[in-house]
């Protein structure tokens, strides 16, 4: 066997190995179009050494006229799919170059079969045969066609399409690439031309077309094997990654989940599933999950995801779960929506936390919290149980009394009708009035949850001075409002913001049980704090001030400077202040005595402040 | 409404439904009855000269009953009080009755306590009335006294013999006699203990 059919066919299987490598590679990622190309051309080129060595070999005229024209058919698809997997892996390349290149390539191939012999030849006239490194070659003699131009043009253009990609890669920092692909590819393109050359007979050497591009078909396949290598890699580190983010996700007590929104499927970890009482092999979807949270937090969740569908906000809720036992779970659900490309949701995908502990322990504290100001409550109506009785007992006596007369008016027999419904009104009023004072009462030493209600604070203040007024007389104390006008509402439970008014309205007094009567003033403020996001009450007294080194003092538990005082009153109110993200703090006055000031955020801010 | 003739129930009081419905039971039990809301609103129309009580409510804004209380003692009120509360604080009740309040009653008070505590208080403004007037005209009586026949005065009280009287005037037992029997006939006595009674309304005698 001659060097040249050794050489030329351990080429083509060169070319073939590549192709049908590349072809799996494409078989198993039908989206990645460039294996296809490239597995196409490094197939072609293949195809052109098998003809090339033919050709070589070839001693008849018939022969050679039929290889000459079916060799276009392989140039044409490796042109074509070379041009195309530059475009689609080196990004780069420009397109009118392609589209030019592929409509010349096509018109070439077409002229190839309209006319005689090829598109190269009218007619092939003998072979010429020359030795050529000791072998014996053939090469085609006859009467060349014009339109052979066409086929160099095309490889002109190609050279030029070549040259401009390979200055692109350049350009955008990819020297290395631009080297090795761009530099093998125009050494592919200038080689080449050695085809028109040897038709022309300016060279003698046989067609070698085949091995220009092995040059690139090696350098590329190194390209994508270093891409495959690299693809490689990352799967293992994803699969580390993986690893480590399921280690990571059971040891925090994290339940990952995925739904796939169009199919409506859940995909959740077995951690989640047992989190949310789902068997371990029971196919999920919204409803099963919708079915798992507490019935009463479900509109809850149900508005969250909504809300997260509508806007592509992050998802985040604080839930409770139902477990077939009936244990309640307390979850902390974030996540995050994907949309399609359409615009629609696709996919959510997160991780729910148990936060069951947490929970308990904030609830607890929230007790406790509401234990204590409860507490401080009875303690306060029982120093104000004078009061409280004076406001009860005026109605109740008035009641009594216009009873007694009309019962008088009727045995003495002179019933006066109008004094009659007077009386009558009277008690009806006084009625109201004791239901109303029982009713602020029971309020007051209620034990019920925390409201959340919308209010506004100059009522608080005045239900205050109303609940405290005989006590007020009875100190000799005269109050002084100033409520700002137009305020905005806040949020909040109104008896436990009433608690803290009174326990500062007490201490103000309390301050002043030693000063001369006329200076038994009170000044309560109500107003907008500078920045307008918050309502700010201040209580300022005329008493002797605050005798302490620091005024942050008075506020820890069990400080007190009565001789009755547990020391927990204003303890309790920055408590509850703070519960309702305000602050509580005191300043002693320029003159005399001392203001507690508070604040309040106003409704709008309170519920940014619920959201973030 | 004050009458000149009956005795009148003052009632000062700041709440005005209560002020109206005690206004009430005492017009329907027969009283005559005057109301007010403040203790100012009283004092600008009280007219000492006229019998009756006073029911006033312990705790009110400005001046508080206790302080009405005080201001009447100091210009030598006689009129009764009776204390009307809601709320029977003891310190003040004490302070009151101390001052001499005539009753405490709270709020709700029953119609006979309180009607029986008005009839007391102003039988006794009739007795300390009375009482003041004797009084008045038993020092009428004794400012016309000469010193003289008024220290023999002291001495007929004291249980002296006109002899020992005589002795420590130093003068003699017909003269002494002659000072007694103006001083019987200028304090209108019958009786020597009737004139010890009279002294002694008076805070005299008993010790010289």
């Amino acid at each position: 066997m001659s060097w040249i059919t050794a050489v030329w066919s351990m080429n083509a299987a060169a070319c073939l190995t590549f192709a049908g490598f590349y072809f799996v590679v494409w078989c198993k990622q039908r989206q990645n179009l460039v294996y296809l190309f490239f597995s196409c051309s490094a197939t072609a080129a293949a195809a052109i050494s098998a003809f090339e060595l033919w050709m070589l070999n070839s001693t008849t005229v018939e022969q050679y006229e039929l290889l000459v024209r079916w060799i276009h058919v392989p140039t044409f698809v490796l042109t074509v799919s070379f041009v195309a997997f530059v475009r689609l892996y080196l990004r780069a390349g420009r397109a009118w170059l392609a589209w030019s290149i592929y409509s010349l390539r096509t018109l070439v191939l077409i002229l190839n079969f309209i006319f005689a012999v090829s598109i190269n030849f009218t007619a092939i006239t003998n072979i010429r045969q020359f030795s050529w490194g000791g072998q014996l070659v053939s090469v085609p003699v006859g009467t060349r066609s014009p339109w052979g131009l066409l086929s160099s043009v095309s490889l002109l253009l190609l050279l030029i399409f070549s040259v401009d990609a390979t200055i692109t890669v350049w350009r955008r920092g990819d020297r290395r690439r631009a080297l090795l692909i761009g530099g093998s590819m125009i050494f592919g393109a200038v080689l080449a031309w050695h085809v028109p050359l040897v038709i022309w007979g300016i060279l003698e050497v046989p067609f070698f077309l085949g091995f220009t591009y092995t040059a690139i078909v090696a350098v590329m396949g190194y390209e994508l094997s270093n891409d495959v290598a690299r693809a490689a890699g990352l799967a293992r580190e994803l699969e580390v990654s993986e690893k480590r983010l399921n280690l990571a996700a059971e040891s925090a007590n994290l339940g990952m989940w995925e739904w796939d929104i169009v199919h409506d499927e859940i995909w959740i970890t077995e951690k989640g599933r047992a989190m949310f009482g789902f068997a371990p092999s029971e196919k999920l979807d919204f409803d099963r999950f919708r079915s798992s949270v507490h019935p009463e937090d479900r509109a809850l969740v149900l508005q969250a995801v909504e809300n997260v569908l509508q806007t592509g906000a992050e998802y985040r809720s604080e839930y409770r779960v139902l477990l077939p036992d009936g244990q309640v779970r307390w979850i902390d659900g974030r996540g995050h929506v994907e949309f399609n490309g359409a615009g629609q949701p696709a996919r959510m995908r997160g991780a729910s936390l148990d936060i069951t502990k947490r929970k308990q322990a904030e609830l607890e504290a929230a007790r406790h919290r509401t234990e204590m100001a409860h507490l401080s409550r009875v303690t306060t109506a029982g120093e104000l149980s004078g009061s409280l009785a004076h406001e009860l007992n005026r109605p109740l006596g008035a009641i009594l009394s216009n009873a007694q007369a009309a019962q008088r008016m009727l045995a003495n027999g002179g019933v006066d009708v109008a004094e009659f419904r007077e009386i009558l009104n009277d008690i009806v009023s006084e009625n109201k009035h004791a239901a109303e004072v029982i009713r602020r009462l029971r309020l007051w030493l209620q034990k019920g949850e925390v409201q959340q209600h919308s209010l506004h604070i100059n009522k608080v203040v005045r239900d205050v001075l109303k609940l405290i007024r005989t006590d007020l007389i009875s100190q000799n104390v005269s109050v002084d409002t100033e409520l700002a006008r137009n305020l905005p509402t806040v949020t909040g439970d109104p008896v436990q913001l009433q608690q803290v008014l009174v326990n500062l309205v007490v201490n103000a007094c309390d301050a002043m049980a030693d000063c001369d009567t006329r200076e038994r003033r009170l000044r309560i403020r109500t107003g907008l704090e500078k920045g307008g996001d918050a309502v700010i009450v201040s209580v300022t007294d005329r008493g002797g001030g605050i005798q302490v080194k620091e005024v942050e003092q008075i506020f820890e538990p069990f400080f007190t400077t009565k001789a009755k005082g547990m020391g927990l009153g204003l303890s309790v109110c920055r408590t509850i202040i703070g519960a309702h993200r305000g602050k509580l703090w005191a300043t002693n006055n320029a003159e005399r005595g001392a203001t507690f000031h508070f604040t309040l955020l106003k409704d709008a801010s309170a519920k940014e402040v619920l959201i973030t | 409404m004050s009458s000149p003739l009956g005795p009148t129930v003052f009632i000062v009081d700041d709440y005005a439904p209560g002020r109206r419905s005690i206004s009430r039971l005492l017009r329907t039990a027969g009283f005559a009855v005057t109301a007010c809301a403040s203790a100012k609103e009283f004092l600008a129309q009280y007219d000492p000269e006229t019998s009756g009580c006073l029911v006033l409510d312990l705790a009110m804004p400005a001046v508080s009953g206790l302080e009405l209380q005080n201001i009447l003692a100091e210009r030598g009120s006689l009129l009764p009080i009776i204390f009307l509360t809601a709320h029977g604080d003891v310190p003040k009740s004490v302070q009151a009755m101390k001052r001499g309040a005539t009753d405490f009653l709270t709020k709700p008070v029953n119609d006979e306590d309180l009607l029986a505590a008005v009839r007391v208080a102003i039988e006794k403004h009739r007795a300390l009335r009375r009482e003041q007037a004797e009084l008045s005209e038993i020092r009428a009586r004794l400012a016309t006294l000469t010193p003289r026949e008024r220290e023999v005065l002291e001495y007929v009280v004291a249980g002296k013999l006109n002899k020992q009287i005589a002795a420590e005037l130093g003068t003699v037992e017909q003269t002494v006699k002659i000072h007694r029997a103006h001083v019987m006939q200028k304090m209108r006595a019958q009786s020597v203990a009737e004139l010890v009674r009279l002294t002694q309304r008076c805070g005299i005698g008993g010790s010289v």
